[in-house]
């Protein structure tokens, strides 16, 4: 074998052990890797207000909230938009197939991005979820994901800034890396002809935890501890 | 396991035997994001691909829920094994304070106490049930998931296990990990106290070494468990559970849990004859 011919094929071992590694660690050569552990400061959050419909009154919001409240009192799963902000990290991880993003709490559902499909599971088949059916795909730096699918009745369904989750809303998520990968923004846009007079969009800005950081095991909710749901039922 | 083949279909590690080591050299030189695994260099290039969705095969079973397990080699438990009472999180009800004597047709069985915890909704995945696991793996940790709240985070960046005497016993425990060839080996300790498969037991001590093991055709694979503890087990428990990869395009449920529903409570109502 001529040297010209080593030299390719070492090249291709080469790139194709770096390709291996990279898939098996989740990551692919070309996109940003947002895997890593965020936490949303107090600083972090710019959340416009709502403008809601006029269907949305007053009285639809205090049921909305009443729900909400008894959801967080039976320790339901919150769902979305909630588990992006629980008061604790968020463990980010990437792969070649997926995102999942895992919170520290008892209560949050995992959240699923699918990078490997296009298009949404068929509401016919589709038993919706408190995070829904997520798809991913990058645009440039950009993580964009789409989300439908979402279950109205479910955990926690107020909405930053106003409004809160339906079988009609429809979430657009844009992920990105600023200040060098130490800090990840999030932008949020809810459309939804049932809550929102027009898009709404809010940012969250996460601060990448330092490495070696250890999640912190959370308390059980417990929907039958009696001082707590005492506690919960004063402040409604 | 991804085998390096040449356009003629030769597997190109034969004609390469004189440049072996300059292979070496440049895969050592072109593969840092993995070696922060643990693995060594040249085992980089069989990292596994087990991120996916994987689903308990119940082969020897029968389809019941602890069917599998009943076929373990039984846990040899030294006298402290034998004297340790295992305790409940509170949640099941059966066997102990449930009624399992057969019921009426319409008599429900009640199971638990309807709490919904991450236990409740297919557990830590240690001694997983019938729902599905998903595997996710990242430069410095896997992840492992199942349809409810919560997870496992297996550290991949080399870290150690922090001191016992400051870490809370929880359902996750401390979970290490590292690439052996085409299997991830995963240490875990910090559990709670409580019962292994098996007719085992566990305490914060207690060592568990798990070997995910991919089958050559990348669809199938075995988790065997090994549980160590001089003061619980004549010798280490070991045990196997096997997984079958989910369809590409599959999605993960989520299990929805309302404590204040009474059927969360229940199981099966008989249905008149």
């Amino acid at each position: 074998m001529s040297h010209a011919k080593i030299g390719v094929v070492l090249l291709a071992v080469t790139a194709t052990a770096w390709s291996v590694a990279s898939f098996a660690q989740g990551r692919t050569t070309s996109s940003p890797d947002i895997s890593g552990y965020w936490e949303l400061p107090l600083d972090g959050r710019h959340v416009p207000s709502a403008r809601l419909t006029p269907r949305v009154t007053q009285a639809v919001l205090q049921a909305q909230a009443k729900a909400d409240a008894k959801a967080i009192r039976w320790c339901n799963w919150v769902g979305m938009p909630t588990t992006m902000d629980v008061g604790r990290p968020l463990d980010i991880r990437q792969g070649t197939r997926e995102i999942v993003i895992l919170a520290e709490s008892p209560v949050t559902p995992v959240r699923h991005l699918y990078l490997n499909r296009t298009t949404h599971i068929s509401s016919d088949v589709f038993d919706a979820t408190t995070s829904g059916d997520s798809i991913a795909r990058w645009d440039g730096d950009t993580l964009v994901v789409d989300t439908t699918g979402f279950e109205p009745t479910h955990g926690v369904t107020a909405i930053p800034g106003g409004g809160f989750r339906t079988a009609t809303s429809h979430l657009v998520e844009r992920y990105r890396l600023l200040k060098n990968g130490t800090m990840l923004s999030v932008t949020f846009t809810w459309t939804d002809p049932a809550v929102f007079a027009m898009p709404h969009s809010y940012e969250f800005r996460y601060q990448r935890l330092e490495g070696g950081y250890e999640a912190r095991p959370y308390a059980r909710c417990d929907p039958f501890d009696a001082e707590r749901a005492t506690f919960l039922e004063r402040a409604r | 396991m991804v085998s390096i083949v040449s356009r003629r279909g030769f597997p190109v590690a034969r004609p390469l035997t004189s440049g072996a080591l300059i292979v070496v050299v440049c895969i050592t030189g072109c593969s840092a994001p993995a070696t922060a695994q643990r693995g060594t260099p040249a085992a980089t290039a069989t990292i596994p691909d087990l991120s996916g969705g994987w689903l308990l095969l119940d082969a020897e079973g029968s389809g019941s829920f602890d069917g599998t397990a009943q076929r373990f080699p039984p846990a040899e438990l030294t006298a402290t094994g034998k004297a340790m009472v295992v305790r409940g999180d509170g949640r099941n009800v059966t066997p102990n304070g449930g009624n399992t004597a057969p019921h009426q047709a319409g008599e429900a069985y009640i199971v638990n106490n309807g709490a919904c915890t991450a236990e409740g909704t297919g557990g830590s995945g240690i001694d997983p049930n019938s729902t599905a696991i998903f595997l996710l793996q990242s430069k410095d940790e896997v992840l492992l998931v199942r349809e409810g709240p919560g997870g496992r985070r297996i550290h991949m960046d080399g870290r150690g296990h922090p001191d016992l005497a400051k870490l809370a016993p929880n359902m996750y425990g401390h979970s290490i990990g590292h690439y052996e060839g085409s299997a991830l080996v995963v240490d875990t300790v910090a559990l709670p106290e409580g019962a292994v498969q098996g007719g085992g037991r566990r305490r914060p001590e207690t060592r568990l070494t798990e070997r995910f093991q991919l089958a050559p055709d990348g669809k199938h694979l075995t988790i065997t468990y090994t549980w160590d503890d001089p003061m619980l087990y004549v010798r280490p428990h070991i045990y196997q559970h096997s997984f079958e990869r989910l369809p590409e395009g599959s999605y993960a449920f989520e299990t929805w849990c309302d404590s204040n529903d009474p059927l969360q409570r229940q199981s099966v109502v008989p249905p008149k004859q």
